[in-house]
């Protein structure tokens, strides 16, 4: 069929490129190892030391000859998701030995590490084979890790409805990339292939153009349902709610910047294409504007209703995904960077919002919206660096979620410079940033309007949880207010 | 003579279609879980059929058939997740329909 595959080769890989993966990886094994063999040391320790790896790892991949923000992000997301669970360790305990002690809690703290080996290596993919493998290492044991707490009926029904979507998933991604070899001759994702296969291959045939842009298609679901992207996004509010709290962040920020990261590597081999009058960029940014607005819509509309905070941070996750979509319509532009930048403010907000969460849970022994009652009164300082990571969720000014909302919208203009017919998005990203004031300051008011009840002790704030609230709300003000001072200046 | 390329593909394409209509349709989770396997299959076919069909004198290009080993081995994984999910989830509701998953709602 093709006769010139060999001038593709397949893609070339260093085995620097992969090193913090292997140290990822060497950690978690020997965190299992002396999990089954060192029966002294208890299971807490295993979580600090878990994600005090990941964070360094974090530093190692942003120093690295291979820095890539992605990684960065997702080493800093599991860092933080696992730093939760140590705060969160009566509760763990409860769930999966069904009492006070640890026993079988010590792998719930290293899987992450795992994962986020798999998410560092698809940030250096640049092959079908590579994302595959390395994206179902990451949803392998995201599966394990909603699914932990067996005894919680909540937990194995996440489990089970995110492995059924997951796998499905990936039964549509690999057949997408059956047809993508089969069409292209090569799995490299490049815009050499690209350009070549849509122009025919070497037979010159249209039929192949039709069936490669299918198998990108396939391609993409995959990647939207990793994201949260609608119309894959029904797993999120579901799983959300009813995973570990921990495991919920982890997916949250740490799984999803795999979706981005995989998202990237898929939507760049088009990048060259974003030329007005060319058909298959006018498809495909028609295909990413309606599922931008799709995902806008059910996200921030979805959310206004809900009284869990675990589900209402689902739907938030949804709407924020929605705006980082709004990236990819513009094709032409620097697509990576800026979703990486919001990935950021999103995961420091988010993460933020969970440890709360969490805290919440554990001391008043409920996830809803009322738990936070009167925590305006009885912790005033916890309360006021909560209302900063909900406040840069929402896009509040002077907040770093305000800017890289901002940077959406500028996006979306640049992209209808040459696409004006996208105006209609603009309407729908206004309506949506403006839904996430109401939600968002659904929990404010809880806090501050709501009056604590006569037996309402104030929270006690773990150490992890207080560090971890009052780094994120420095860092997202500062990243809000920087910008400012520097254009007064 | 040998079967021609459209053949497979048209075969995998049935294969495929079944299980994604399996896994949307059927409320017993094990039969969604073969439904699930049925879809890595029919990816399988593919791959080795174009692995075949790109190949120059009789010899394919490998590179097909290595995604399929890889994804033989991961169905694997994933099945030995899914039956301990499915497993704790007979011990909580003593069910493996699917429609007994309803504490996770709006």
């Amino acid at each position: 069929m093709m006769q010139d595959i060999s001038t593709y080769c397949s893609a070339t890989y260093t085995w620097g490129q992969f090193a913090p993966a292997f140290i990822l990886v060497g950690l978690a094994a020997a965190l299992i190892m002396a999990d089954t063999f060192i029966k002294t040391l208890p299971k807490r320790a295993y979580s600090l030391i878990a994600a005090i790896g990941a964070l360094l790892v974090a530093c190692y991949v942003y120093d690295g000859e291979h820095a890539n923000a992605f990684g960065v992000l997702a080493c800093l997301g599991t860092g933080l998701s696992i730093l939760l669970a140590y705060d969160y360790t009566k509760i763990c305990c409860a769930s999966i030995a069904g009492g006070t002690g640890d026993e079988g809690t010590g792998e719930f703290y290293a899987l992450p590490l795992v994962a986020c080996a798999g998410i560092l290596c698809l940030t250096q993919a640049r092959d079908l084979i590579m994302v595959f493998v390395s994206l179902e290492v990451v949803t392998l044991t995201s599966y394990v890790l909603a699914g932990y707490f067996r005894r919680n009926q909540g937990s194995v029904e996440a489990g089970i409805k995110y492995l059924v979507l997951g796998a499905m998933s990936t039964g549509i991604i690999v057949f997408g990339a059956a047809w993508y070899f089969g069409m292209s001759g090569t799995f490299l994702l490049d815009a050499s292939v690209t350009i070549d296969t849509l122009r025919g291959g070497s037979v010159g045939c249209g039929t192949v153009a039709l069936g490669f842009l299918m198998s990108v298609a396939l391609l993409f679901v995959g990647a939207f349902f990793k994201v949260g992207a609608a119309p894959m996004h029904i797993w999120i509010p579901d799983v959300y709610q009813g995973a570990p709290t921990p495991t919920t962040t982890f997916l949250a920020v740490a799984s999803k910047t795999a979706g981005f990261a995989l998202l990237c590597a898929l939507v760049s081999p088009f990048r060259p294409l974003a030329v007005p009058g060319i058909p298959v960029a006018d498809m495909l940014i028609t295909a990413f504007a309606i599922v931008a607005a799709a995902t806008l819509l059910i996200g921030n509309l979805g959310a206004l209703f809900q009284s869990n905070a675990k589900r209402l941070l689902g739907y938030s996750s949804i709407g924020q995904a929605g705006f980082i979509l709004v990236f990819f319509v513009y094709l032409g532009g620097r697509f990576e960077t800026f979703s990486a930048m919001y990935m950021l403010a999103y995961t420091l907000a988010t993460a933020a919002a969970f440890f709360a969460v969490a805290m919440v849970r554990t001391q008043r022994g409920s996830e809803e919206i009322s738990a936070f009652r009167g925590l305006g009164q009885t912790n005033p300082r916890t309360a006021f660096l909560i209302t900063v990571s909900f406040a840069s969720l929402a896009g509040v000014p002077l907040t770093f979620g305000f800017i890289v909302k901002m940077y959406s919208f500028i996006a979306l203009v640049a992209a209808m410079q040459s696409w004006s017919c996208l105006i209609w998005l603009l309407p729908v990203m206004i309506v949506c940033a403006t839904a996430g004031f109401y939600y968002y300051f659904k929990i404010i008011r809880a806090m501050y309007w709501e009056k604590p009840q006569a037996d309402d002790k104030p929270l006690c704030v773990p150490f992890c949880t207080g560090l971890v609230l009052t780094l994120c709300a420095i860092t997202l003000i500062i990243m809000g207010t920087w910008p400012l001072i520097r254009a007064m200046q | 003579m040998t079967i021609p390329l459209a053949h497979y593909l048209i075969f995998s394409g049935i294969l495929f279609s079944i299980g994604l209509a399996g896994v949307l349709i059927r409320k017993n989770i094990l039969v969604v879980f073969m439904c699930l396997e049925m879809m890595l299959s029919a990816a399988n076919i593919s791959l080795v059929a174009f692995s075949r069909a790109q190949g120059t004198d009789g010899i394919p290009v490998y590179d097909a058939q290595v995604l399929s080993l890889f994804i033989v081995a991961i169905a694997a994984a994933e099945v030995s997740i899914g039956l301990a999910l499915i497993v704790a989830m007979f011990r909580a509701t003593r069910s493996v329909d699917s429609t007994s998953l309803n504490t996770l709602k709006d």
